[in-house]
């Protein structure tokens, strides 16, 4: 079963003082995670966004992980950040633009991560701009086939964050599938899916928003 | 502390994190917090750790898989107030 998860989360709208105290980043990092940001390649990067970038990778394999178990409770925790390799020579950038989508990652300056939850092992790949993280995990350690999305849109409040993300993802499939009127629906879980002329499409796709970033992620099935 | 009670001081836990404040009047137990307060997961652990400090208790991680909608949270206080008494 193909399965697709990603997360973004706005730096701007994390609170900063919060986050750095133990009883809050207790209840995401576990004792070994938290010894990762001992990492000197960690250095330059201030904790509270090691703490988000740690949450944003849980939250995908949470959502990878839910499509295959609908019954999957998120649980940070449980879910537990065994390697996080810091790109080489990394430096912050801006989130350049409105929008950036991809497929893979290829020379992006992205942080790969190893995540384990039960018997399962995902990898992930997560950039990390001064506004924003965004990540994407995978049942494979190859991510060229997850194709993903990030944009800035105009306001923050759900709705419009549901309707922008979805025209996003919709616009980018449409683009890569060659077809028209494609809509988006739901599982009874809650799960997203694609609806081509009232049939599911054989694409697994994720959808993330936080304040005014949202962003997808995909991957096509064989048929 | 009747679920009555909890429930009209779980409104101000949630009411910095809802989007959706025309319906934080209405919530009874079947409210989920996600789908319905259109709460974002990340400020989940925001509020566990403001329900932690208004009710002095310790949600631990496992108990974590009870933040579903308001009457798990309500259970979720009222068993763990018990366990203090």
């Amino acid at each position: 079963m193909i399965s697709t998860g990603n997360d973004i989360v706005s730096l701007n709208a994390i609170n900063i003082t919060r986050t750095k105290q133990y009883r809050f980043y207790s209840k995401i990092l576990s004792p070994a995670e938290k010894t990762l940001y001992n990492q000197a390649a960690f250095a330059s990067i201030p904790f509270e966004n090691f703490v988000w970038l740690l949450w944003s990778i849980k939250e995908s394999a949470y959502k990878y992980l839910k499509r295959i178990d609908p019954g999957l409770v998120f649980i940070p925790i449980k879910f537990e950040v065994t390697r996080l390799l810091v790109p080489s020579r990394y430096t912050f950038a801006n989130f350049e633009g409105i929008q950036t989508e991809g497929a893979g990652f290829g020379n992006m300056p992205a942080f790969k991560g190893v995540i384990t939850f039960g018997n399962n092992t995902l990898y992930s790949a997560s950039l990390m701009y001064r506004e924003l993280i965004v990540s994407v995990v995978n049942r494979d350690e190859n991510l060229e086939n997850i194709y993903w999305g990030v944009k800035l849109i105009e306001e923050n409040d759900a709705s419009y964050q549901s309707i922008a993300v979805r025209k996003f993802l919709i616009d980018r499939l449409q683009h890569i599938l060659h077809l028209d009127g494609l809509v988006m629906g739901k599982t009874p879980v809650g799960m997203p899916v694609v609806l081509n002329g009232g049939e599911e499409l054989a694409v697994a796709v994720s959808l993330s928003h936080h304040g005014r970033f949202v962003g997808y992620s995909f991957q096509l099935g064989d048929s | 502390m009747t679920r009555t009670e909890i429930l009209s001081e779980l409104k101000k836990v949630f009411a910095p994190y809802t989007t959706n404040k025309e319906m934080l009047d209405s919530i009874n137990d079947e409210t989920d917090l996600i789908k319905d307060l259109k709460i974002n997961s990340a400020n989940l652990v925001d509020i566990i750790i403001d329900a932690e400090a208004k009710y002095d208790i310790e949600i631990d991680y496992d108990s974590a898989d009870k933040i579903i909608n308001v009457g798990t949270c309500i259970d979720l206080i009222m068993e763990k107030l018990n366990q203090d008494k």
